[in-house]
């Protein structure tokens, strides 16, 4: 990307596919999670765990923040001072959100965060040089930073057996985060190929949705209209491109965190419903 | 790499001098060609039947981290499992699976699985080969044993049930034990009485409302991925489901509330005897239909007694006795803390009578049908057998005993002395992958298969939809060679002493073909011959049975008033409360469920006690403060977490921790809770009141850091989880 060319369509840049943008998506992964039916019990992210090789780093490191899951289950109590939590807990998956115009990506001094063509962040492992400037660019604190070889313990003999082929072990001063499974996407995308046809909806999920017991993640490609997840973004009129939805229908509950930055996140929520008694 | 030579140097030194100079005055190289076969290389263009190099091949099977049996796909690729997901086909789980499914291949892989048999020679463990253990066990288990040999399991079902069974007796024995912390045994003994079957379909899915006195229903219950299934069309059915969650401390069920009512231990019974008092008289439901006594108690237990002695508002109990009236049909559930108590029973009877008041019999409560095979149904575990064993082997009424799939040594209180008790055993058999708490106290150990290498057929004691069997078939190859499947275990021990009826088995393997083969041939779904129809179970993972259709019991059993007893002295409540994780600490040796953290309190890798701010204001207790936590039967220190989720009179210690041994993993992590419960009793079913034990609290001066997920407890007014009212959602999706 030469300077010239980043001077000249910078404002394409900041945009994205749908306003003009300069990607061209083949494919443009996107998650829709209710958080009406989501009970925070952490299926997601143990499946995550044994998809990805993430390592467990143990209560120390754990301690200094140094916890590698790509798919965290945060808890929420309400604000206010009342006795009791009279409306249980708020629980929320939170993972790479992918966005379109992402702040990891323009900070990194080597390139290792670019965008894919199927509108992903990816993570190019040997050309990371753990600079870790990504990682203080996200809002959303989803960059994981391997500080040490956590692999040396994670996986003592022959835990190691159960590691997957398809992706690699990440080594010490190396950033990673989640990938949509990216692996699983490769694979599928393969597929189809030999097939001589496009990918289905429903040919690939991610590990989180597929373990999810609720249901409450839904994957798919928003380029695809007749996906779920591109119908559920448009039953809740949430589109890609701009920093504030305009909703015909008020409190229709999809929303993005986050996107008023303008990072333009790939990950709608549901907002949760409580009957108040 | 003195005397050794690798690749490169080997091809550096055909360069200088050729290959007879290289190697002369050298030891045979390490790295060695495909031709001297020094080496196991295999080639990828000779791959085993059935592999393809890179491919990942899904095989299913049967889930045991808990009981209830989900069905699972586990992922295969070059030999190795790598990946557990759901079985599409089962009706228990729809595809999913829970935390502890997913940490299954941790189990499986884990370093410290017991490798070969041991034998205890001078006081200490050690390796012996499986004739000298089996010899050891053959010595004194035989055909004249009576009910002097036990076994000693957790909850059991299938074939290898009925195995174990076939050697009761054939030793003549009658003795299996069968323990489990987390059961709902005394709701069993209740929806006996109240609808004529012990685990009737509880349809979360149909409710409308929902009331749990406790019912850890998405995390430590009977089937928590089936009922998280059913949970999310509860929610997002046409009318959404209304969750009200009444206990001592808030379980992840209690988390998802829509509102979250904290119970003083006990007083559960007579908070669901407020309801039916409300609901009779300012409702208008009828309550003709119910036994004289049941009337009585339901009049004398007027609302506004009911909230002074329980301590809940009248106003609340009003209002949750019109909603239920009004969102009809309702489900109302029980769990383990108001099971847990010396009034268990009655608590228990108080609160599915609501359900025969409210007519959500047939309706969210169903029959389960009856499974044909009575030989192959779960035999569930409780804490009644646990109690029962520890006086039998204080009198030195046993001498020998097999334990298999639980580790009493761990959850027994400290008040049974369990120790001693096992002491007065002469031959203790541990069949076991892990070296736990009571396999360390065995006199000979058997190294058992991981269930992901290992043969079974599983009934699920919870059938949720269609009475299904589960069939569980190894996944790969044996990981340590020298161990055996359960099934293999029991049949050697039956041809010990049956020769002539079991000698005929080759393995498990073959004796489960020979029972599958003798099945009716319905199961087998048009199959035409014996191998189609057993490759066809295999692959399916599960076989659907037919069960008769019946109807429930429409009488109400009666019940006496709930009033909880207190067990030992001390102002607060001791709750050890189970987490879907941990569970009762069975995986308490499986790391990425270690660092999975705590679903309410988001606490890792250790133990806590969860009290209420007030509480903890009175006592001059902060967040991170060790605390003694004191019972009659012993003391505990553990860090204090203050959380607002809890009921001011209780402390929680969750299950789990607390290991002596157990492996790298486990051991030495938190404190045990069960250790200093008082083994007082539930009256009628005689089970231990896990939740009645009282504890005193005490501050120290030491502190310690907490280690969690996220450091603010709030969203600090930023908008990451959303919440709107339910008429919002109407107006804009008519839901």
């Amino acid at each position: 990307m030469s300077l010239k060319n980043i001077m000249e369509n910078w404002s394409d840049y900041r945009k994205g596919a749908e306003e003009g943008g300069h990607h061209k998506y083949e494919h443009k992964w996107a998650l829709a999670i209710n958080l009406d039916v989501c009970t925070g019990c952490n299926a997601c992210s143990t499946a995550c765990y044994a998809e990805n090789n993430l390592a467990w780093v143990g209560k120390d490191r754990f301690e200094k923040g140094q916890a590698m899951h790509w798919l965290r289950v945060e808890r929420y109590w309400d604000e206010g001072d009342q006795e009791f939590p009279d409306q249980g807990a708020s629980f929320l998956p939170m993972m790479c959100q992918q966005c379109n115009s992402a702040t990891c990506e323009p900070v990194c001094p080597v390139a290792a965060t670019y965008h894919t063509p199927d509108g992903l962040n990816a993570q190019v492992y040997n050309r990371c040089i753990g600079s870790r400037y990504c990682s203080n660019n996200c809002p959303f604190r989803v960059r994981y930073f391997n500080f040490y070889s956590y692999y040396e313990e994670a996986w003592a003999s022959p835990l190691n057996m159960q590691l997957n082929p398809d992706i690699t072990v990440r080594n010490k001063g190396v950033m990673e985060k989640c990938t949509f499974c990216i692996q699983r996407l490769r694979a599928a995308k393969d597929k189809a190929k030999m097939e001589n046809r496009k990918v289905n909806d429903g040919d690939v999920t991610t590990a989180c949705a597929q373990a999810c017991p609720t249901s409450a993640i839904t994957f798919g490609d928003s380029l695809d209209e007749n996906s779920a997840v591109s119908k559920l973004w448009a039953k809740h009129q949430v589109k890609r491109g701009p920093h504030k939805q305009d909703k015909n229908i008020k409190g229709l509950r999809g929303y993005r965190i986050f996107e008023e930055l303008n990072v333009n996140p790939s990950v709608m929520y549901l907002e949760r419903i409580r009957e108040d008694v | 790499m003195s005397g050794t030579i690798n690749r490169r140097s080997f091809l550096k030194m055909m360069g200088w001098g050729g290959v007879g100079t290289a190697l002369s005055g050298c030891d045979v190289p390490t790295t060695v060609t495909l031709e001297e076969g020094k080496e196991e290389v295999v080639s990828y263009l000779m791959p085993e039947e059935y592999v393809i190099p890179g491919i990942g091949v899904w095989y299913a099977s049967v889930c045991t981290q808990c009981a209830a049996n989900c069905g699972t796909h586990g992922r295969v690729r070059e030999g190795r499992v790598l990946k557990l997901e759901g079985n599409p086909d089962s009706s228990i789980n729809n595809s999913k699976i829970c935390m502890m499914g997913q940490a299954g291949v941790q189990g499986h892989y884990n370093p410290d699985r017991i490798t070969s048999p041991m034998l205890r020679k001078n006081g200490n463990l050690v390796s012996a080969s499986w004739d000298e253990a089996m010899a050891a066990i053959a010595q004194k288990v035989t055909t004249s044993s009576g009910d002097k040999t036990a076994w000693f399991t957790g909850t059991l079902s299938g074939h290898q049930l009925a195995l174990l069974n076939n050697h009761l007796e054939a030793i003549g024995s009658t003795k299996h034990y069968s323990h489990e912390v987390i059961n709902t045994t005394v709701s069993q003994a209740v929806n006996t009485d109240m609808f004529g079957e012990a685990m009737p379909r509880y349809r979360i899915d149909k409710a409308k409302l929902i009331l749990s006195f406790g019912a850890d229903f998405l995390g430590a219950w009977m089937s928590p991925v089936h009922f998280a299934g059913e949970y999310a069309k509860f929610r997002t059915q046409k009318q959404r489901g209304m969750l009200v969650q009444v206990e001592p401390k808030m379980t992840l069920t209690g988390g998802n509330a829509d509102l979250w009512i904290p119970s003083r231990p006990g007083t559960e019974g007579l908070i669901a005897l407020g309801i039916a008092n409300s609901l009779t008289t300012e409702n208008g439901v009828d309550a003709s239909k119910l036994p004289e006594s049941v009337q009585a108690l339901i009049q004398q237990n007027t609302v506004e007694s009911v909230a002074k002695s329980t301590g809940v508002s009248a106003e609340r109990i009003k209002k949750i006795a019109s909603l239920l009236k009004q969102k009809s049909p309702s489900l109302v559930i029980a769990g383990s803390p108001v099971e847990g108590q010396s009034n268990g029973y009655n608590a228990v009877a108080a609160i599915m009578m609501l359900n025969h008041l409210l007519g959500n019999v047939g309706q969210t409560v169903e029959s389960s049908g009856e499974f044909p095979y009575e030989q192959l149904k779960s035999k569930q575990g409780n804490t009644k057998d646990l109690l029962a064993f520890v006086e039998d082997a204080k009198a030195k009424n046993l001498d020998a005993v097999f334990f298999y799939a639980s580790n009493p040594a761990y959850t027994a209180p400290d008040a049974l002395d369990i120790n001693a008790a096992l002491k007065n055993i002469p031959l203790k058999v541990a069949i076991t992958q892990f070296p736990d708490e009571t396999t360390l106290q065995a006199d000979v150990v058997l190294p058992a298969s991981s269930f992901l290498e290992d043969w079974g057929t599983h009934i699920a004691a919870y059938q949720p939809e269609q009475q299904v069997l589960g069939m569980q078939q190894p996944l790969m190859e044996k990981i340590n060679k020298d161990t055996k499947g359960f099934g293999d275990i029991l049949l050697g021990l039956l041809q010990q002493v049956k020769k002539d009826e079991y000698g005929q088995y080759a393995d498990y393997y073959a004796y489960l073909r020979h029972a599958f083969a003798s099945m009716p041939s319905e199961l087998k779904g048009g199959a035409t011959t014996e191998d189609q129809a057993w490759n066809k179970a295999l692959q399916k993972g599960v076989v659907s049975i037919s069960s008769d259709n019946k109807s429930l019991n429409d009488e109400v059993a009666e019940f006496a008033l709930p009033t909880p007893a207190d067990a030992g002295s001390g102002q607060y409540y001791l709750m050890p409360s189970p987490r879907l994780g941990l569970w009762d600490g069975r995986h308490a040796n499986l790391p990425w469920l270690q660092e999975a953290p705590d679903q309410i309190s988001k606490v890792v890798w250790d133990s806590w006690a969860e009290i209420h701010p007030s509480t903890a204001a009175k006592l001059g207790i902060e967040s991170g403060n060790i605390i003694k936590v004191k019972s009659d039967n012993g003391e505990v220190a553990l860090k204090a977490i203050l959380i607002r989720g809890i009921h001011p009179d209780v402390i929680s210690i969750p299950l789990g921790q607390g290991h002596t041994e157990y492996g790298r993993y486990a051991k030495g992590l938190g404190i045990n809770p069960l250790k200093i419960v008082s083994p007082s009793i539930e009256a009628k079913t005689g089970e231990m009141a896990m939740f009645a034990t009282r504890v005193s609290i005490s501050k120290t001066d030491m502190k310690d850091v907490i280690v969690k997920l996220g450091s603010s407890d709030t969203q600090m007014g930023r908008k990451f989880v959303v919440t709107v009212p339910v008429e919002q959602v109407k107006r804009t999706e008519g839901a």
